[in-house]
C-alpha cells in the first residue's frame, strides 16, 4: 500500500515538473521570438490587479486595466484620466502620524504610478503632468491644514487640466480655423482628439471642406474618428496607409496629432505618422501638427529606436477589421523559431518633414519647441 | 496536326482565363502566352511575312484585350514579333547579300535609334545575324520589296522551323527565369544584413533563399494590408531558416534607418523605368530613398514594358474595398468613399538597380533592353 502511494506521488511529481519546464520552455521561446532590434523594448506586461499591493487605490486599479486594455486610448485622454484619478487618491489621502502632507504624500503616489507604467508605459505628457503636481505638493504650504491642503491641490490639478489641456486645445482650434479654407482637402492618420475637435469646429463655422482619413493595422483608430465626422455630416474618404501614395495627389493640407514633441523639434506620434509626413513632405503638401504645450518634452531622440512602446505581437496576426476576429496566417508564429512579429506603437518624425506646428501659444516652427519649454520653466 | 478550329480553341480559352483572372501572375500568364504562339506561328500557314506578323498581332490583340492591366502579356507578344522580324531580316540578308545596299536606301531612318553597328545581340539570340540588315521599319518596306523573289520560298521551307526554334528558346527562357536571377544573389548579399521586402514575390523569394544557403542575414517584411501578401512571404522565408520579422506597414518608416537594402518585385517595369508594383511599394520606396538606403528590384526581362506612364494611374486598378471596411460596418459605409487601390506607381529616381536574368542594370539602361526586344511599331497591339 505504501508504495502504491509512493508511487503515485512520484508520478504526481514528474508530471508537475514536465509541466513546468514545458511552461518556461514557452516562455523562454516567445521571449526570444521578440525582435533582436527592440529588444530593449518590453512588452508591458498587463495589468494585474490581483498582484497589486493593497496600496493600490481603486481609481487608479480601475484605469490601469483600462490602459493596458487600450480602452482609453491617446495622450490626452489617458492624462485627463489619470489626473483625475489622482484627485480622488489625494480626496482620500490621509497624513500619517509624525509626517507632514507635502514629505509624505509623493512618497504614498509612487506605489501609484508604478502600477499604472507597469499597466502600460506612461505618455510623455503624463509625465510632464505628474512632476508638475508632485512640484505643486512640495511647494506646499507647511501651515496650511490637511482639508484645505487636499482641496487646494484638488484645485490645482483642475487648473492643470483646464490650462494645459482643455482651453489649450480650443486656442488650438481657433488658430487651425484660419488653416482651413473652402475648397480644401484635409488628409489626417489614425485618431488625434485635437485634430478632430478642429475638423468638428470648421464644419459648424461652414467652411466647405473634404477629409480623407488614412488608417493603419492593427489598432484602427482612424474608424472612430471616422464615425465621429460622418455623424457631424462631413464629407470623408477612407483608405488604409498603403494607399497614401495614391491618395495624396488630391490633398491640399495634412494635419497631424502629437503624443509628444522632442527638444529637437521631433515628432513622437503614432507610427505611421512618420510615413504620412514623409508622403506629403515629397509633394510639398504641407503638413501641420496640432500639439499642447504640456506634451513638449525635455529629451531629444534621433530614431524611433531608442524609446518606443511595443504592443503585443498577437494583434497582428489578427486580419479582420471588424470586432470579431480572424485569425490569419500568421496564427501559430509561436511555434515557429524564425517567425517574429513586430508590433510598434510610436515613431519619430524629424522636424524637416513639419511644416507648422499649432500650439495654445500661437503657430511655431517645430525647431522653436525648446524655446517654448524654456519659457515655462522661467515663469 | 493541329487544326485551326484546335487553335481557335486554344486562344478562346486563354482568352476566357485571362479575363476570368483565373490565369494570375505574370510569369503563369507570359509562359501561356508564349505557348499558345507557339501553337500559332506552327499552325500558320504564310507565304509573306506580313500575314505572319499580322496573324500574331490579331492573337495577341485579343489577349491583351482580356486582361489589359496584365502587362506581360502584351510583352511577350512583341517579343515573339521582334523574333519573326529578326529571323526573316536575317534570311533575306543572307540569300541576298548583293541586294543589301539597296535596301538600306529604302528605308527611312528617322527614327532616333542608336547606332545600327554599335547593337549588342540579346545574349540568347545566336550571333548569325548580319548587323547591317537590321532596321526597323525599313525591314516592312524591303520585304514588299522581295515580296517576289526566290529567297521567299526559301523562307517559307526554313523560315519557320527557325522562328520556332527562336520561339523555344523564349519558352526555355522564361521557365529558366527564377534560377538565373537567383543565380546573382551571392553578389549583392552580405552576411548580417538587414534587408527589407514588400508582399509576396516568387523571384524574390527565391532569391533570399538562394542567398541564405551560403550567407546568414535577417529579413523585415512588410505586410502589405489589405492583401496580407507580406505574411505569406514571411512563412515561406521563416520556413526556410531565415530569420524573419513581420512588421504592419506604418513601421516601415521607423525600421528604414536599420535597413541595409531593400529588395523588391514588381508587377511590370515601364519604358522610363518606373514600376507597377503592389500598393505600398511607393510608401517604401520613398523612405528608401530619405534614408539613402539602395532598392534593388528582381524582375525577369519579361515584365519590362515599352509603355510609358503618361498618367501614373493609367495602370491602377481599384480593387474591392471590402478587405478595408467591410459591410459589417453597417450604415456607415454607405456614407463613406473607401478607396482600395491594387499598385502604385514607383519612379524610376527610387529604384537603384534591376536584377533581371540578363544581369544586373541600373534603371537608365532599360531603354537599350527594349529597342534590343522589341520593335517601335509595335508598341500599340
Amino acid at each position: 500500500m505504501e508504495n502504491e502511494g509512493n508511487k503515485k506521488s512520484i508520478k504526481e511529481r514528474t508530471k508537475a515538473k514536465h509541466k513546468e519546464k514545458q511552461s518556461k520552455e514557452m516562455n523562454e521561446s516567445s521571449n526570444k521570438q521578440v525582435a533582436a532590434l527592440f529588444s530593449h523594448l518590453e512588452i508591458a506586461k498587463g495589468a494585474n490587479a490581483s498582484l497589486a499591493s493593497r496600496d493600490i487605490h481603486p481609481a487608479v486599479l480601475v484605469i490601469g486595466l483600462q490602459f493596458a486594455d487600450f480602452k482609453i486610448c491617446g495622450a490626452n485622454a489617458r492624462c485627463i484620466a489619470t489626473l483625475t484619478a489622482f484627485k480622488k487618491v489625494i480626496q482620500d489621502y490621509k497624513t500619517p502620524e509624525g509626517t507632514t502632507l507635502s514629505r509624505h504624500l509623493p512618497t504614498h503616489l509612487s506605489p501609484q504610478i508604478s502600477y499604472l507604467v507597469n499597466s502600460r508605459p506612461m505618455s510623455v505628457g503624463m509625465g510632464n503632468a505628474i512632476r508638475h503636481l508632485k512640484l505643486e505638493i512640495s511647494t506646499m504650504d507647511i501651515d496650511l491644514a490637511d482639508d484645505d491642503a487636499k482641496l487646494l491641490l484638488c484645485e490645482k490639478i483642475d487648473n492643470f487640466i483646464r490650462d494645459r489641456i482643455t482651453v489649450a486645445d480650443r486656442v488650438i482650434v481657433s488658430y487651425g480655423l484660419q488653416k482651413i479654407q473652402d475648397g480644401d482637402v484635409i488628409l489626417t492618420y489614425a485618431r488625434s482628439s485635437v485634430v478632430q475637435a478642429l475638423l468638428l469646429e470648421a464644419h459648424a463655422k461652414g467652411i466647405q471642406f473634404k477629409v480623407i482619413i488614412v488608417d493603419s493595422r492593427p489598432r484602427l483608430e482612424g474608424k472612430g474618428l471616422l464615425r465621429c465626422l460622418v455623424d457631424a455630416g462631413i464629407s470623408c474618404t477612407y483608405a488604409f496607409l498603403h494607399a497614401v501614395g495614391f491618395v495624396l495627389k488630391d490633398v491640399s493640407k495634412v494635419f497631424l496629432g502629437a503624443h509628444a514633441f522632442m527638444s529637437n523639434g521631433a515628432l513622437y506620434s503614432r507610427v505611421g505618422t512618420a510615413m504620412v509626413a514623409m508622403m506629403a513632405k515629397e509633394k510639398n503638401i504641407p503638413v501641420i501638427v496640432c500639439c499642447e504645450t504640456y506634451k513638449f518634452a525635455e529629451k531629444v531622440q534621433l530614431d524611433s529606436f531608442v524609446m518606443n512602446e511595443q504592443g503585443n505581437p498577437d494583434e497582428m496576426v489578427n486580419i479582420s477589421t471588424t470586432s470579431t476576429p480572424k485569425a490569419g496566417l500568421l496564427d501559430g508564429w509561436l511555434h515557429k523559431p524564425d517567425l517574429k512579429l513586430l508590433n510598434l506603437l510610436h515613431d519619430l518624425t524629424p522636424s524637416k518633414y513639419i511644416t507648422t506646428v499649432i500650439t495654445e501659444v500661437g503657430m511655431i516652427p517645430c525647431t522653436s519647441v525648446p524655446v517654448i519649454l524654456r519659457e515655462y520653466k522661467q515663469v | 496536326m493541329t487544326g485551326p478550329r484546335d487553335l481557335n480553341a486554344q486562344i478562346e480559352s486563354l482568352v476566357n482565363r485571362l479575363r476570368r483572372r483565373q490565369v494570375v501572375g505574370s510569369w503563369s500568364v507570359s509562359l501561356e502566352t508564349a505557348l499558345l504562339l507557339r501553337q500559332v506561328v506552327s499552325v500558320a500557314r504564310w507565304n509573306q511575312v506580313n500575314v505572319l506578323i499580322n496573324l500574331v498581332k490579331d492573337v495577341g490583340g485579343k489577349l491583351v484585350m482580356a486582361q489589359p492591366r496584365e502587362l506581360a502579356v502584351g510583352n511577350i507578344v512583341r517579343r515573339v514579333l521582334r523574333l519573326i522580324r529578326d529571323v526573316y531580316n536575317s534570311e533575306v540578308s543572307n540569300s541576298n547579300t548583293n541586294l543589301t545596299s539597296t535596301s538600306e536606301e529604302v528605308e527611312d531612318d528617322d527614327k532616333d535609334y542608336e547606332d545600327d553597328n554599335v547593337i549588342k545581340s540579346p545574349p540568347q539570340k545566336s550571333k548569325t545575324y548580319d548587323l547591317q540588315s537590321y532596321s526597323g521599319p525599313g525591314s516592312i518596306i524591303s520585304s514588299s520589296f522581295f515580296s517576289s523573289s526566290a529567297s521567299m520560298i526559301n523562307l517559307l521551307g526554313d523560315g519557320s522551323p527557325t522562328i520556332i526554334s527562336e520561339l523555344q528558346e523564349l519558352i526555355n527562357e522564361l521557365e529558366n527565369m527564377y534560377v538565373n536571377i537567383a543565380d546573382q544573389a551571392m553578389e549583392h548579399i552580405h552576411s548580417n544584413e538587414i534587408i527589407m521586402t514588400v508582399g509576396k514575390s516568387r523571384t524574390v523569394e527565391m532569391f533570399l533563399k538562394t542567398a541564405a544557403k551560403k550567407r546568414k542575414f535577417s529579413i523585415v517584411v512588410a505586410e502589405t494590408s489589405p492583401k496580407y501578401l507580406g505574411h505569406e512571404m514571411a512563412l515561406s522565408l521563416s520556413q526556410a531558416g531565415i530569420d524573419t520579422t513581420v512588421i504592419s506597414d506604418s513601421a516601415i518608416f521607423a525600421v528604414m534607418s536599420r535597413v541595409n537594402k531593400v529588395i523588391m518585385g514588381t508587377h511590370a517595369v515601364l519604358a522610363n523605368g518606373g514600376l507597377i508594383s503592389v500598393s505600398g511599394t511607393q510608401m517604401v520606396a520613398t523612405a528608401a530613398k530619405h534614408h539613402s538606403t539602395p532598392v534593388v528590384v528582381c524582375t525577369g526581362l519579361y515584365k519590362l514594358s515599352p509603355l510609358y506612364p503618361y498618367d501614373e494611374d493609367s495602370f491602377n486598378d481599384l480593387v474591392a474595398p471590402d478587405p478595408v471596411m467591410s459591410f459589417d460596418e453597417g450604415e456607415l459605409i454607405d456614407k463613406v468613399t473607401i478607396l482600395n487601390p491594387y499598385y502604385d506607381y514607383v519612379s524610376p529616381e527610387l529604384v537603384s538597380l534591376f536584377i533581371t536574368n540578363t544581369g544586373g542594370h541600373p534603371p537608365s539602361y532599360l531603354y537599350r533592353l527594349i529597342n534590343e526586344n522589341y520593335d517601335p511599331e509595335d508598341t500599340v497591339i
